[in-house]
């Protein structure tokens, strides 16, 4: 019985319970991204955003969250049923399960994973499906249209992801993400971050990042204008808040992808007093903050791209230009005999 | 130790680089380029030609055993480099009047010889396996080219399917030798089975079975009986300098691999694999001189005639020995010359413009191009094995060495079925000679042409007078094979 | 260990089942959406035997790209499924006959294993899985060891990609591209004229 308890039980409630944790301020995280979002382009063009519900609107997206979950749900006659339903599950779920190799802090993650980095990509890369099952799967045109431009989109902007990630990994010898952000520890502090050394190539991890998760100015699969709401036409209620959690999930997973590779994850940006004060999962969640706004900012600054445009980015100018950083960051680390070692 | 291997595999990589080389430039050329593409893919091939000719490369493996330079590998890879320049050679012309005429083409070719080169270099099942479908994937895309032609769709199409799955079977075999003999090294795979079966062990029935998919697999690739379907569609359907490459460079470089593979690791299982060979060196020889009797057009006459005559080379693998495999060289370097002098007959018959592919259309050709008809005349007798032109000597060597082996009648059939297939060899002649004109072809058939067809004729009517420095390469191959 | 049996035998299972749908299912997207599921479920048996490398790599590459573009294409094509099979039960006979030859093989092989001689098998040394782990192993042996073949799959994607240009590019007349550096050089003394319209007159 000891055995049973220490063996299976306890592990299982520890891990529960660390998953818990995770996801309950991660979905609160997302419930006010959405509030920021408003407030934020509000601000930017000069208008208030919603200040209603609650003190400063604070409780709006509460209010959003009763208000989709009180709806009716609608199937489609001629959608094929069970796919239809798993889209937007499988969305969501992708967006958190990738979450179990995020290191918050000097050990402060679920599972220490070898590949962490890799995990993380395979992870963003089956996002598509969600949208592609969803597009598929509701038997109509505008949904069709919206899942063949996601599915095209993500997978182009997947290889130049691969290659920025690919130049990191060079400079830190080790797939494992806690080993990326130690090896951005360093005297300069925030100059060790990889972000200015591979400057070039964190602007292209943004950029990627944005049309990965199909944000504006990438957010052709859900067009409005174009496609009414691209592959998200035919849902309703619940199953169109899971796509909706499941993209702002995304969103600040992508965030955080983007604060271990290049900003130092929970590393503080001196290494001296009232920096390191401050515990590393508030410097992690203030630097997921800082991308998350600039998410935001782009979408209120930027028009959206025209599906030539945005193939000919991805191809023509992302793919040869981070080929060759690949290639010229080996040749530094190699020439000047910069190579990390071994782990 | 990289500087040696580099050294070994520099025809290869010189190769290689070339046609990337030639890519982009043909890329950034633009459609213009071809006919300089073309010219420039003959005369890498006549450089890798004489890297290998010339060079003195040390022999022995690179690249830890995955590679392997000896007289065996360098006397094929000659024949291969002149089989797939004579194919660039007769494609250009064609390809510029079909208006289909497009720089990758030759690349591919290139790229198709680069992978044929290192198949005859395989010295472990997974570099075999790189360079079969280096190019066979190569071959796929031209067969594939005319992609508004159904025909040639089709037979894109249809070689692609039955060579994936003849892929799947080489590495189904490749696996289950590997798992029984725990390498995939030839060598390696040949010490261990020797080891094995000197301390009175039988061949476990797994190995045996790998062996059987691995037979199947490049038996296919060489289009072999029962794994020939796949040749008179595809012979009919590419277009026609293309069936003209496929007839010969891949099945030399087939067959160089297949008689390595079965010597080198298997030596040992001589017992195993002989009666496999025989097998499929009858009924190629039977298929292909039955089965192309009845037909009417001249690349599927020439797909049936193909399959035979790699049947009557494997007769020569079938003896297992040092005699046979060198009657196996000189049979594949005489097929090449015979096979391209056909195909440049072949490809100059053109009415009108635009090209005709019956047995009938060469009907009264002595009488409009008497010169032509002459050559074709040459290549048929020869084909035939009418002696004292060249196919009779290389009937005559793997003959011989099948009866030295002691398979007498394997030979009494080999020689039966040339007796049939002299039939319809004959059949054209009488056509071209005997039969009223309906209409000439167009003239002149052009520079290149000209030069396969003189270079073949030459080579197939005075073999008897200089035969003896292939015989001599032949001999010192084949012993370079057995030496190991 | 009785969880690593229970997940193996869980991964294993979703696999084989996968794989039968994958054949089975008479809508040819759910096919390819049951393939998805059998190469994820052989991703986590490769967790299971320490692969983790290979296990991402089949994730990222099969399931994240191969699959997404199959699944594309196979969504655009009307494919209809009875008519595929119609030749069905006419090819049933044989193509069973010769699935079971295959079978008799595969038996007689495994029997044959139980009795092979252990010393001959296996010479090749395998790094143990404690020393180093796999990703460092293969990167160890993929450019030293195996740069031949490496390089030879290079030039064998090389091909495929020269190929799937070749087969599917078309030149199409009349058609207007976007060149963004003629846009951008457009200087304004060609783009607009300014002329003075006296008031009265038009122009």
């Amino acid at each position: 019985m000891a055995e049973l308890w220490e063996g299976y039980a306890l592990p299982t409630i520890i891990i529960v319970a660390q998953i818990m944790a995770i996801v309950g301020p991660l979905l609160i995280a997302v419930a006010y991204l959405t509030l920021a979002e408003r407030k934020v382009i509000g601000a930017m063009q000069l208008r208030k955003g919603p200040n209603v519900v609650g003190p400063f609107g604070l409780l709006q997206p509460f209010a959003d969250a009763v208000k989709l979950m009180m709806k009716e749900t609608i199937m489609p006659s001629g959608a094929n049923r069970i796919v239809f339903i798993m889209a937007p599950m499988l969305t969501f779920i992708l967006s958190l399960v990738a979450w179990a190799v995020i290191p918050f802090g000097e050990g402060l993650v679920v599972s220490d994973i070898n590949v962490g980095i890799l995990y993380l990509f395979a992870i963003s890369s089956l996002g598509v499906y969600g949208v592609i099952m969803a597009g598929w799967a509701s038997n109509s045109k505008y949904p069709f249209i919206g899942a063949l431009r996601s599915a095209a989109q993500m997978v182009s902007y997947e290889v130049s992801m691969g290659l920025v990630i690919i130049t990191v990994l060079m400079c830190v010898g080790s797939l494992n993400l806690s080993d990326i952000v130690m090896a951005q520890k360093g005297d300069y502090g925030l100059l060790n971050w990889y972000a200015f050394p591979l400057l070039p190539m964190f602007v292209i991890f943004f950029i990627s990042i944005l049309a990965e998760t199909n944000r504006s100015p990438f957010d052709l699969p859900e067009g409005e204008s174009e496609i009414v709401a691209g592959f998200m036409v035919e849902y309703s209620s619940m199953s169109f808040a899971l796509f909706f959690l499941g993209e702002y999930a995304n969103m600040i997973l992508m965030s955080a992808m983007a604060a271990i590779l290049f900003m130092g994850g929970w590393l503080p940006p001196f290494d001296i007093a009232p920096f390191n004060w401050i515990p590393g999962p508030i410097w992690f969640s203030l630097k997921i903050a800082f991308v998350l706004f600039c998410f935001l900012w782009v979408r209120a600054t930027f028009p959206r791209f025209r599906y030539d445009q945005l193939m000919r980015l991805g191809w023509k100018v992302f793919l040869p230009f981070t080929l060759f950083w690949v290639l010229l960051t080996a040749g530094v680390l190699v020439g000047f005999d910069l190579l990390p070692a071994a782990h | 130790m990289i500087t040696t291997d580099l050294t070994m595999a520099l025809p290869e990589i010189f190769l290689a680089c070339a046609a990337t080389t030639l890519l982009l430039f043909g890329a950034f050329r633009g459609e213009q380029g071809a006919s300089f593409i073309s010219a420039l893919s003959v005369a890498v091939l006549a450089i890798a030609f004489g890297l290998i000719f010339l060079g003195n490369r040390p022999e022995g493996v690179a690249f830890g055993g995955l590679f392997v330079v000896d007289a065996y590998g360098d006397y094929m890879k000659l024949v291969v480099l002149v089989a797939a320049g004579f194919g660039i050679l007769m494609t250009q012309r064609f390809i510029e009047r079909e208006g289909m005429d497009r720089f990758e083409i030759p690349v591919l070719m290139v790229l198709a010889t680069l992978g044929m080169l290192m198949m005859i270099s395989a010295n472990d099942l997974m570099s075999l396996y790189v360079g079969l479908e280096l190019q066979s994937l190569s071959l796929y895309v031209i067969a594939a080219i005319r992609r508004e032609n159904l025909k040639s769709s089709e037979a894109g199409l249809k070689y692609f399917v039955l060579g994936a799955l003849s892929s799947g079977m080489l590495l189904y075999g490749s696996s289950m030798v590997y798992g029984f003999t725990g390498a995939t090294d030839f060598a390696v795979i040949g010490e261990n089975l020797s080891v094995a079966l000197s301390t009175g062990g039988v061949p476990e029935i797994g190995l045996i079975v790998g062996l059987v998919f691995i037979c199947a697999a490049i038996a296919f690739k060489i289009s072999a009986v029962p794994f020939h379907m796949w040749t008179p569609d595809v012979y009919e359907g590419a277009p026609t300098p293309v069936t003209a490459f496929f007839a010969s460079a891949p099945k030399v470089a087939g067959i160089t691999l297949f008689a390595r593979v079965l010597s080198d690791p298997f030596g040992s299982l001589v017992g195993e694999w002989q009666q496999i060979i025989v097998f499929v060196a009858l009924a190629s020889m039977i298929l292909g001189s039955l089965a192309a009797i009845k037909q009417t057009n001249i690349k599927r006459l020439m797909a049936y005639s193909s399959i035979g005559n790699i049947g009557y080379a494997l007769v020569g693998l079938a003896a297992g020995t040092q005699a046979g495999i060198e009657g196996l060289l000189i049979y594949m370097t005489i097929y090449i010359f015979m096979n391209m002098g056909t195909f440049a007959c072949i490809l100059s018959m053109r009415q009108k413009g635009t090209m005709v592919e019956n047995i009938e259309d060469l009907k009264g050709l002595s009488k409009t191009s008497p010169l032509m008809a002459f050559a074709l005349t040459v290549f048929m007798f020869s084909m035939a094995g009418i002696p004292p032109l060249a196919g009779f000597f290389g009937k005559y060597v793997v003959f011989a060495a099948a009866v030295d082996a002691g398979l007498t009648t394997l030979a009494v059939i080999g020689v039966l079925t040339s007796v049939i297939g002299a039939f319809y060899y004959l059949r054209i002649i009488k056509v071209m000679y005997f039969d009223e004109p309906t209409a000439s072809f167009d003239k002149p058939i052009g520079g290149e042409m000209t030069l396969v067809l003189t270079v073949s004729s030459v080579f197939i009517v005075f073999f008897i007078l200089f035969s003896s420095p292939i015989m001599d390469g032949a001999a010192l191959a084949a012993s370079a094979l057995f030496a190991g | 260990m009785i969880i690593q049996a229970l997940v193996f035998y869980v991964f294993a299972a979703v696999t084989i089942a996968a794989g039968l749908m994958v054949i089975t299912a008479r809508n040819p997207v759910h096919s390819v959406l049951f393939l998805i599921l059998a190469f994820f479920n052989a991703a986590g048996l490769f967790v299971l035997m320490g692969a983790e490398f290979l296990a991402m790599i089949l994730v990222v590459v099969y399931v994240g790209a191969v699959a997404v573009l199959f699944l594309f294409v196979v969504m655009m094509l009307d494919i209809n499924v009875e008519k595929a099979r119609q030749g069905f039960k006419k090819y049933l006979f044989i193509g069973g006959a010769i699935g079971l030859v295959l079978l008799v093989e595969l038996v007689l092989i495994l029997s044959s294993v139980v009795s092979t001689d252990v010393s001959v098998v296996a010479s090749v040394p395998i790094p143990a899985i404690d020393d180093v782990h796999n990703t460092r192993a293969l990167g160890q042996v993929l450019y030293t060891k195996y740069v031949y073949l490496f390089e030879a799959s290079g030039m064998i994607l090389l091909v495929a990609m020269i190929g799937a240009i070749v087969l599917t590019l078309r030149k199409r007349e009349g058609v207007r591209r976007q060149v963004i550096a003629d846009q951008v050089n457009r200087s304004r003394e060609e783009a607009v004229e300014i002329k003075k319209v006296s008031s009265g007159s038009g122009i």
